[in-house]
């Protein structure tokens, strides 16, 4: 079913009403009310993720996501698909602001992912009614919106020139509050990061950190840096060795075996246990730790 | 005057008995024809005997010539009756007798010469089947056909040598087992060369103990193609048995170059992905052998494997199946052998960066998805091994003393191969068949016994990491070799946790 809000409803999102160029029309699919538009995070970043923002975005959207924050972002495969799934699958709610018709899938081959938005209570929105299809200059505009929406926007990888500075350059003047994660100098991926840091954007290294924002009550640890302390002691044997060393870098397999200077078959064996209990995640050939 | 001289036709790789029929005449104009379904080559051969013979000094009869090649209803085709025919002219014109008990064979230059024709393992092998022990045959063609043991073998030279030795004046002397060269063995690329990528080489290792097909995907220039040409040199040596199977395959494409003998290494082609379904699969209105078989016993490298048409990587299924493929034409069904080991390379996506340096993939998840989905998913499900071969920074890591002291050769590898090969060989002798690659469900249950621990843990990677059935299966064989590896008869925790890294990428 395709809804329509206009300016004038009670169910029209308040922040985004007060954003200068708001769309005076919204068409929506899913469920909406009002407090899905409460606490709402926006988060954007580079098509071309990496297997570190894949990881950034688990560690941050999922915690984030779960605390009861909604996440918003535009339903582009990369950074926006992974932030949609990664909310969705730590329970929390989603919104999709397209930038085509809202009975238009874009990018097509995320059906599943757009399905599974509107079965967990997630909203589709989009300022275009009917089939349109993108075009170049649409996407600008829905960035607009998802600035809007929100009181905070996180980037997460972002080259010079991309779509995600558009976003935050609205964040901006619409005076929300913009934060980043940081990535690596030698990273095409972190040249827009490290822009909008020099701009002012908050560093992000934790969840808390953007928790803190929202004034969320409940302060999760900051996983990553209490196991450092205590992995070691925590693990001993090899295992804790292979986690100590993945912990610093993800690694994959010959890169590790090399490091360990330890046998490639036994290796492997110890590495497919870790995943299996769920220690350490593979992606693309690296493996991190959970 | 009729005179009887006999050769071979081979069709496919079945070789049948021919008599080459010489019948002159001295009645009449002279004429010179031949019968018996010749093609344009064998009809062409009238020209190549008479100037030949005449060339050498010896009479051609100016008489009515007949040859029939029978039976006369089997198409003939190739330029090997050139010899019998000048024999039997020779024969019955000059009223010498035939040698008993010979096959001849060979191509006839207009100088008198006998050039090289290919096929001469198959008259060997035809021979020893049929009780013929004497061959004549080119030359350049004594190392092919002295393949096969315990015939005589005549190198013919010229017309001229062989009208002497028909005549008996000056015989040709037989060629002696002792001059047949030794194989190579030698191998233009090591293990040992090949630095980092332990994985992969590893996945290599295993697929040549177990035979078990690979596919390995990875970024340009990171080493798949290096990998795979190194991939012979740690395959164990052809038996005997198998280097007649694979060099009669050879002699039938004539792939065996003058000089050449039995084929003692193991084949390794790799056709590039413009190759048409016949050059694949094998065709021709008398079918020729295609790549699958030439790669018979040894290994096809596919590189760029989604880059090939659909229709050729269909193809592979029934002979990656069946270890032999069948090519139907109207003159009847041609089977050629087809147990060869399938190693493939592909890229992530079309730009060939996706997964391995983001930042550089140009590519849409639509575009990738399509190019995924080139292979077909009957394919992928014959396949065992899975390894991704990332880009390694070759400079930093040969200068590291210590990485280059832990490079094994190839040999050291081949040792270990051939030594879990043994293993299996024992194991399936009351199996029709070699390796653990082409166990089924029924030898699994036969020989593949998990402890309960082992068990589990498989079963907690199909639940984690949502495998099929099938792939269930294969990691079995999987761990089956990497245990035949470590000479355990045994599949222990360690041996399956190991199989585990190489399903399916994601």
């Amino acid at each position: 079913m395709i809804h329509v809000l206009t300016k004038e409803d009670a169910l029209y999102p308040k922040l985004l009403k007060q954003a200068p160029r708001a769309p005076s029309k919204l068409f929506y699919k899913g469920t909406l009310d009002t407090p899905l538009f409460e606490s709402c995070l926006g988060v954007v970043g580079s098509r071309r993720m990496t297997s570190y923002g894949k990881q950034a975005v688990k560690e941050l959207v999922g915690t984030v996501a779960a605390a009861g924050i909604t996440i918003v972002s535009g339903f582009m495969y990369g950074i926006d698909a992974t932030a949609h799934k990664v909310c969705i699958d730590s329970g929390g709610r989603t919104i999709a602001v397209m930038p085509c018709g809202i009975d238009y899938i874009h990018p097509e081959n995320q059906t599943e992912l757009y399905a599974s938005i509107l079965n967990h209570s997630g909203l589709v929105l989009s300022e275009y009614e009917g089939t349109l299809k993108p075009q170049m200059w649409m996407y600008p505009s829905r960035n607009r919106i998802v600035a809007g929406l929100c009181q905070a926007i996180l980037v997460v990888e972002a080259s010079v020139n991309s779509g995600s500075l558009i976003t935050a350059s609205f964040a901006k003047r619409f005076s929300r509050q913009i934060f980043v994660v940081p990535g690596s100098i030698f990273s095409e991926n972190s040249l827009g990061v490290y822009q909008l840091f020099e701009e002012g954007a908050k560093l992000v290294i934790s969840p808390s950190d953007i928790l803190d924002f929202y004034q969320f009550s409940r302060l999760p640890q900051r996983r990553n840096f209490t196991q450092l302390a205590l992995g070691v002691t925590e693990e001993n044997g090899l295992e804790g060795e292979i986690l100590s060393y993945l912990r610093r870098e993800p690694m994959s397999l010959d890169e590790l075996s090399r490091v360990m200077k330890m046998g490639f078959g036994k290796l492997s064996s110890l590495l497919t246990v870790l995943c299996l209990e769920e220690k350490v995640l593979e992606d693309n050939g690296k493996y991190y730790v959970n | 005057m009729l005179i009887k001289v006999h050769s071979i036709s081979t069709v496919g790789l079945r070789s049948i008995g021919v008599e080459v029929e010489v019948n002159i005449m001295n009645r009449g104009m002279p004429y010179f024809d031949i019968v018996g379904l010749p093609n344009k080559s064998i009809d062409e051969s009238k020209h190549r005997v008479k100037t030949g013979m005449l060339n050498s000094g010896i009479d051609f009869p100016s008489d009515r010539i007949t040859i029939n090649l029978a039976p006369a209803d089997v198409p003939k085709e190739g330029s090997l009756y050139d010899l019998p025919i000048a024999t039997g002219i020779i024969c019955a014109f000059s009223g010498f007798d035939v040698p008993a008990n010979s096959l001849f064979f060979g191509e006839v230059s207009l100088d008198g010469s006998i050039r090289h024709t290919h096929g001469a393992f198959l008259l060997s092998l035809y021979a020893r089947e049929h009780h013929f022990t004497n061959l004549f045959v080119p030359k350049e063609c004594v190392n092919e056909a002295a393949g096969i043991s315990g015939l005589t073998i005549y190198p013919v030279e010229n017309l001229k040598q062989l009208y002497w030795h028909l005549k008996g004046t000056v015989l040709i002397e037989p060629f002696t087992q002792g001059k047949l060269v030794e194989p190579d063995y030698t191998y233009d690329y090591d293990m040992n060369q090949i630095i980092g990528q332990e994985k992969a080489k590893r996945a290599l290792e295993l697929a040549a103990s177990g035979g078990h097909n690979l596919l390995m995907e990875g970024p340009p220039g990171s080493g798949k193609t290096l990998l795979a040409k190194a991939f012979n040199s740690i395959l164990p040596r052809l038996s005997e048995e198998e280097a007649l199977e694979v060099t009669k395959v050879y002699s039938a494409a004539g792939f065996i170059p003058p000089g050449g003998t039995l084929i003692m290494k193991r084949p390794f082609r790799s056709p590039h992905h413009t190759i048409s379904y016949a050059g694949m699969v094998g065709g021709g209105s008398i079918p020729r052998p295609g790549e699958i078989s030439l790669s018979h016993r040894g290994v096809l490298f596919m590189d760029e494997f989604p880059e090939f048409p659909r229709i050729v990587l269909e193809a592979l299924r029934q002979p990656m199946e069946d270890g032999v493929v069948t090519i139907s034409r109207s003159l009847g069904a041609y089977s050629f052998p087809s147990r060869f080991m399938l190693l493939a390379s592909s890229n992530p996506c079309p730009c060939g960066f996706f997964g391995y340096e983001p930042a550089r993939c140009k590519c849409t998840p639509k575009q990738i998805a399509l190019y995924k989905k080139k292979i077909s998913g009957p394919i992928l499900d014959r396949i065992d091994l899975f390894v991704r071969v990332p880009a390694v920074d070759v400079k930093e890591l040969s200068s590291s003393r210590e990485v280059l002291a832990k490079l094994k050769d190839s040999r050291a590898i081949r040792t270990l191969v051939t030594r879990a090969r043994q293993i299996q060989e024992q194991r399936f002798e009351s199996d029709a068949i070699f390796v653990n690659a082409e166990m089924t469900n029924v030898h699994i249950t036969k020989y593949c016994e998990l402890a309960p621990p082992v068990e589990l843990l498989l079963k907690k990677a199909v639940t984690k990491h949502n495998l099929s059935a099938r792939s269930y299966f294969k990691l079995i064989k999987i761990a089956r070799t990497i245990a035949d590896l470590e000479n355990s008869t045994d599949i222990g925790l360690g041996h399956m946790a190991e199989a585990i890294q190489y399903r399916t990428l994601g």
